[in-house]
């Protein structure tokens, strides 16, 4: 069973790195030899608190260059999943029990924490290849495809950008484009939006209740229009508007809302027929729109200070999903000594909630169209703060290691909350630790 | 949503026009040439960050790249 | 802008000044940040003035191939002048150790002599013929160029020296 925060438009993030990726990313190390694989290689730990999710990963980014500019970029990501993440239903004053994904066991939530998912594990495999080239003297073109793979999500895509310099190189106008195809083969089949949790079903009892087909596409198109201004010899700008369109399944097919009480706000309650397991409440399966617009801009500034760099971006985004967002980053890298550096970093993002969050539902009023009561469409402001240390040896390879804590904290806005729920609202906030340890060298 | 193209085109326009006369010349590019004044350096931390912070939040991506550096060729 | 090649005559023009401003620059006992560029010494042989920096990747490929020329071509009458623009002495020295240089380097540490050429982009080369006059300039280094250059200056080895 794959971890249900990785299947929220994985297919984006992978498009934003394959946008990333394609433009043949030049390295964080001093100068490369020329005709060979410069490689950067990186091991990831991230851990939340509370037994829930823990991921690791192994990373490798080679990159070739071949003479007159051109370069070959090759990326691998391998990582695993583990833990357990919150399925949307809310806490209770007495332990509830849900069935699970596949709709044939259940499990348990002491009385009031908030349900998460099941405990799961699942591997993902990711891969990027990219190339960049001038043409004429002042273009770039640059193209790229990627895909990954974990057992019940896929993913294709392909980009395509060129930049254009001006005024002596110290302007460039870069654009780029990326599609991507995604598949979700959700564990259990796709649930009905809205369909009630049903009882646990053996395998030999036939099919889980409430689903329809075993799997759903979804597709993005990404559009990014940025320049890069040389503002002095200490100094340089970055701006960029993209315009992203996901259409197809945006659905995360293992999130549910718990339906409660219209007076009071409890969770309602329901007893399975006997010898059967199953829900030990109402729980009906989240339904999003099948199409989501965004755009966003963002801004970028590195400025050195006599051999120390201050990098500081502000990114705003919106959608017509209401979801707005502000995310403000700061890096200050100093360098200690001949060879090491110092980078600390902190980072602030809050965003609104979506127009059809919810917290929970009403039982007996109408259904809105669409619901979900996953905390990352809530109303959210997570902070990161963290350290990184970068050593150069007498070689010319590079290892660094980089330290980070994130803290995350969701309100429900308050025309969501219903009966008593404004005083004893649950949100599944959390914090994480983040651990990389980097190795740079040449073959 | 209608505010951002707005912006967009203001933003390319300054970019493009206002921009004729901000920059160094050819030969005062020894600052942003080295790697840590590239917008593109550490594209491997830049990746595994947007990932984690893509899987837990409702926005993502819009780095871009390009630009800068020591302006060769 | 410097898409094309300019015209005859502006290239006269712009050759004639800037001849004229390279002789200007010579000072005897200059200042140590003043850098010394007198071509006229060189007047009938051919000479190449290369703009080179620490921080100009493809100067790392342009840079053995000017020596190569050097060793080729030096002793039919080929003058190589390399001129650093790095604002940090020590940057240049320590390229120097990578990459070494076998022809004559002149420092322009304020970037006064890159200024008087006028350049466009890194690297930049001007090639100026047996009469001292202007023949060619190139911004940029790429490989597949390093033949047709070559040719170029051949051509202009084996031109009169009037």
């Amino acid at each position: 069973m794959a971890n249900n925060d990785k299947l929220i438009g994985d297919a984006l993030a992978l498009a934003a790195c394959g946008l990333l990726g394609a433009a043949a990313p030049t390295r964080s190390h001093a100068a490369e030899p020329d005709g060979k694989w410069a490689i950067d290689t990186a091991v990831l730990y991230y851990g939340e608190s509370d037994g829930r999710v823990k991921d690791a990963s192994l990373s490798a980014l080679a990159i070739r260059e071949f003479g007159d500019d051109r370069k070959l970029s090759l990326d691998l990501t391998v990582d695993t999943l583990t833990g357990a993440s919150p399925s949307g239903a809310i806490a209770s004053d007495l332990p509830q029990t849900f069935t699970s994904p596949s709709g044939r066991a259940t499990y348990t939530t002491p009385a009031g924490e908030i349900p998460l998912d099941s405990s799961f594990h699942d591997t993902r495999v990711a891969l990027n290849a990219a190339w960049s080239q001038p043409f004429a003297r002042l273009y770039t073109f640059n193209a790229g495809v990627g895909a990954s793979s974990e057992f019940d999500y896929q993913h294709i895509g392909a980009n395509a950008g060129f930049t254009r310099d001006f005024n002596q190189r110290n302007t460039t106008l870069n654009l780029a484009l990326a599609y991507g195809v995604d598949k979700v083969k959700p564990v259990g089949g796709v649930p009905i939006p809205f369909a009630t949790m049903g009882d646990a079903v053996n395998e030999e009892d036939g099919n889980v209740a409430g689903r329809a087909g075993d799997s759903e596409d979804k597709n993005v198109l990404d559009v990014l229009v940025g320049f890069t201004q040389v503002l002095g010899r200490h100094s340089l700008l970055r701006v960029n508007y993209s315009y992203s369109d996901s259409s197809g399944y945006l659905t995360d097919p293992y999130k549910i809302l718990s339906v409660v009480d219209p007076v009071t706000g409890e969770p309602l309650s329901r007893t399975p027929p006997p010898g059967v397991s199953g829900p030990s409440g109402i729980f009906l399966f989240e339904g999003r729109p099948d199409s989501r617009r965004r755009q966003s801009l963002y801004s970028e500034l590195r400025q050195d200070f006599s051999g120390k760099v201050l990098q500081l971006s502000y990114r705003y985004s919106t959608d017509d999903w209401e979801i707005d967002s502000h995310t403000l980053e700061g890096r200050l890298r100093v360098p200690l000594g001949e060879s090491g550096y110092l980078e600390p970093h902190l980072r602030y993002y809050t965003q609104s909630a979506a127009s059809f969050y919810r917290y929970s539902l009403a039982g007996g009023a109408p259904l809105p169209e669409f619901a979900s009561a996953d905390a990352r469409l809530a109303d959210l402001d997570a902070y990161t703060i963290g350290l990184k240390y970068g050593h150069e040896t007498s070689r010319g390879n590079e290892w660094s290691a980089r330290l980070e804590y994130y803290q995350q904290a969701g309100k429900a806005p308050a025309e969501t909350l219903i009966g008593n729920q404004p005083g004893s609202v649950q949100m599944p906030d959390f914090s994480a630790v983040i651990l990389q340890f980097s190795y740079h060298f040449n073959l | 949503m209608t505010k951002l193209p707005t912006l967009l085109t203001l933003l390319v326009c300054a970019a493009l026009c206002g921009c004729a006369n901000v920059g160094v010349k050819p030969w005062e590019r020894e600052v942003l040439a080295r790697e840590d004044m590239r917008p593109d350096a550490n594209p491997l931390d830049a990746a595994l960050d947007d990932h984690i912070y893509f899987s837990k939040e409702g926005t993502s991506g819009g780095r871009g790249f390009g630009g800068g550096g020591c302006g060769c060729n | 802008m410097l898409a094309t090649r300019p015209s005859a005559l502006a290239r006269r023009l712009v050759a004639s000044c800037l001849t004229a401003l390279v002789l200007t620059v010579t000072q005897p006992g200059a200042q140590a940040s003043q850098p010394n560029l007198d071509l006229a010494q060189y007047r009938g042989q051919v000479v190449i003035v290369d703009f080179w920096a620490s921080w100009c990747k493809p100067c790392r490929q342009s840079i053995p191939w000017l020596n190569q020329l050097r060793a080729r071509y030096g002793s039919r009458g080929l003058v190589i002048i390399g001129v650093n623009v790095d604002a940090e002495r020590a940057d240049a020295d320590r390229f120097l150790r990578e990459v070494p240089i076998d022809f004559e380097v002149v420092y322009d540490s304020q970037g006064a002599l890159a200024g008087q050429f006028r350049l466009q982009g890194m690297p930049s080369t001007f090639i100026f013929d047996r009469a001292g006059k202007l023949a060619a300039t190139h911004m940029g280094f790429r490989e597949k160029q390093r033949e047709q250059h070559e040719n170029e200056i051949q051509n202009l080895l084996t031109g009169e020296a009037r």
